[in-house]
């Protein structure tokens, strides 16, 4: 069953008179509890084709669909679906400094309408669950590299999406960190169902998807 | 309001100093205070002038003034007639006939013209300016005066002293030259209005006093009308209804012919004040633009990360507004209390004293009125709310990708 797919996503970027084709005709299909990796080189586009998978981002070309529904980063209920449909992980954690770990991961519940004492008892088990009980009142900033990335998978969790677009989690973390959140990703999928979407450049770790896509000059082809 | 509006809310008054209170905040908050603070002080202050003016215009002068059509005088037969009519009228509170003449007053090197004015002081016909005699007695008997506080000073006389008066007798020239009257009464009180004129120039006396100094057969210059409470904004009306009733053969002078266009025009300078004191305001709005568009950049990343996860740009605009407009309306509010100090410094202050022959009255006080304070902070609330909606368009224009590219 498909949760997510693109169908002939293109994207140019014109560069001093020149147009750079970041993307061309590119095709993928996530299936439920699925995990997708794509790989290719620093700059070659995998993270322009995961933020207009989320919606992030307008393609010239293309159609996205999303649990059988064909959206677009324009409608009225991209924010809706970004917020119930997707979780996001970046490389950065992106997690707002002024607001504790606790705080952090229940906020896409409090966007989504749930009330602020539930969101944030949600917030805790979820970050118990991944191990951070002791962790729940913490800065980002009192927290280590491993621990802002589970914070912030915990967080694209919170609302329960089908799809989490996960974009170089780890490319920011030492090796054991970076084992760490891998592990999370891997029992999560196992645990929970949830499909990824995970841009890396560690060959390694993308043997542990499903499928592997590789990016470049713009063209997207699945890995045998 | 939605659950991350309140949750952001709840945060920042939880803790503010950790959530948006930052440096440019400070002079936000410290401009605010000062503009409210001004522009309320100037508010208060002006209120002051204008109801101490108006207060001592009303208590202190009469609300109409009756003078025969013909005659400088009105015969004491004449006046009983008017009186009884006009304290049928119940639109009048009180009827006071008088006495009134130029005449000079004199110590041992000085003579000042000055401005008798003769009344009863009987339980039947009571002294209508006794409030005003603020040292001395307020009774008057025959050989005893009251003198205008200013007066006093500047013939050197005080309270149990004679003062000598003259009435140079026009009349009454002979060969040797003018033939003045002149008594030496004791003066029994001192008169302080306010009213900067009256205390330099006035004298208070009784009615049989005058007729003995001035020589003429009992009568009366004028009678001084004053009007109930809630009738004296109605006076020219009433005198309009006065005149039918009492004809021709009497002029009468309503206190609006003298001063309502002084009073109208203090109004009018009071709200011009004010409007130039709120460009002060406005001015101080330019700070809370330059926080809030600091609070925009600071605040890039969550911008975008709000938005990632599913925020729309009205409600992060909104717990912005919120958080910046919370802190707007407690500086405003503080401005007004600064406002309220600052008028009550300057109504205390010993250094600067209004100049009475200029403004009429000589003591600034403040009023601090409760519409006038509503009127303050529903302005600058505007403007300042004005000063933060504006810069927070910008967050439509910001694109979340270059954002979550660039960090
Ligand atoms: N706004 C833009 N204008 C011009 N070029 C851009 C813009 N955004 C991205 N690019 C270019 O698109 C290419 C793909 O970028 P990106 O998707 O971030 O690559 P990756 O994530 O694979 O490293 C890069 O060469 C980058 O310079
Ligand atoms: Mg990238």
């Amino acid at each position: 069953m498909l949760c997510l797919a693109g169908y002939e996503i293109s994207k140019s970027y014109i560069d001093s008179d020149q147009s750079i084709h970041v993307l061309t005709d590119a095709n993928l299909e996530l299936n439920e509890g699925e995990m997708v990796a794509i790989t290719g080189q620093s700059g070659c586009g995998k993270s322009t084709l995961l933020h207009i998978l989320g919606l992030l981002d307008k393609p010239d070309k293309g159609r996205i669909l999303i649990g059988g529904r064909e959206v677009h980063a324009g409608m009225a209920e991209a924010a809706m679906i970004r917020n119930q449909e997707l979780g996001f992980v970046f490389q950065f954690h992106y997690l707002v400094e002024d607001l504790t770990a606790k705080e952090n991961v229940a906020l896409p519940a409090i966007i989504a309408g749930v009330s602020i004492g539930k969101a944030q008892k949600q917030a805790s088990e979820l970050l118990e669950r991944l191990g951070l009980s002791q962790r729940l009142n913490r800065y980002p900033n009192q927290l280590s590299g491993g621990e802002q990335q589970r914070v912030s998978l915990a967080r694209a969790l919170i609302n329960k999406p089908k799809i989490v677009l996960a974009d170089e989690p780890t490319g920011n973390l030492d090796p054991d960190h970076s084992e760490e959140v891998w592990q999370m990703i891997i029992n999560l999928n196992k645990q929970f169902g949830q499909a990824f979407v995970i841009v890396t450049h560690d060959h390694e770790s993308a043997r542990l998807a499903s499928s592997t896509y590789n990016l470049a000059k713009g063209y997207l082809s699945l890995c045998p | 309001m939605n659950n991350l509006e309140r949750f952001y809310l709840g945060r920042y008054l939880q803790a503010p100093k950790r959530n948006l209170l930052r440096f440019s905040f400070v002079f936000m908050i410290l401009g605010i205070v000062l503009s409210v603070g001004i522009l309320s002080a100037g508010l208060n202050l002006f209120q002051g002038y204008e109801s101490s003016l108006r207060e001592v215009l009303l208590g202190s002068f009469p609300h109409i003034a009756i003078q025969d059509a013909d005659s400088d005088y009105i015969s004491m037969e004449d006046a009983e007639k008017l009186i009884s009519t006009l304290k049928s009228n119940d639109k009048v509170e009180m009827v006071t006939p008088t006495v009134t003449y130029s005449v000079m007053a004199a110590n041992d090197t000085r003579v000042r013209g000055v401005s008798l004015n003769a009344y009863y002081f009987d339980a039947h016909n009571p002294f209508p300016y006794a409030k005003y005699v603020k040292e001395g007695s307020s009774q008057l008997a025959d050989g005893e005066i009251i003198v205008g506080k200013y007066l006093a000073k500047e013939l050197g006389k005080k309270c149990g002293d004679t003062l000598k008066i003259v009435y140079p007798q026009l009349d009454k020239i002979s060969a040797m030259g003018l033939f003045p009257s002149e008594r030496l009464y004791k003066i029994a009180g001192i008169y302080s209005s306010g009213f900067y004129e009256s205390d330099r120039s006035q004298i208070i006396c009784t009615i049989n006093d005058a007729v003995s100094l001035l020589n003429i057969t009992p009568s009366y210059a004028k009678l001084e009308l004053r009007l109930k409470p809630g009738a004296i904004d109605d006076a020219t009306h009433i005198a309009e209804q006065l005149q039918q009733q009492l004809g021709l053969s009497y002029l009468l002078y309503p206190w609006t012919t003298f001063s309502a266009g002084l009073l109208r025009l203090v109004t009018m300078e009071k709200w011009l004040i004010f409007i130039i004191f709120s460009f002060l305001v406005l001015i101080s709005g330019i700070n809370v633009i330059s926080a809030v568009t600091t609070i925009i950049f600071d605040k890039r990343n969550e911008i975008a990360v709000l938005r990632t996860l599913g925020s729309s740009n009205a409600s992060i605009k909104r717990l912005l507004a919120l958080q910046v407009g919370l802190t707007g309306i407690a500086a405003i509010i503080s401005g007004q209390l600064f406002g309220a100090l600052l008028s009550f410094l300057v109504e205390k202050q010993s250094w600067y004293h209004l100049k009475g022959d200029v403004y009429f009255i000589d003591s600034l006080q403040a009023t601090i009125s409760p519409l006038n304070q509503m009127v303050v902070f529903l302005v600058s609330a505007l403007l300042i709310s004005g000063c933060i909606w504006y810069p927070l368009k910008q967050i439509d224009k910001m694109q979340i990708i270059e954002l979550l590219r660039n960090s």
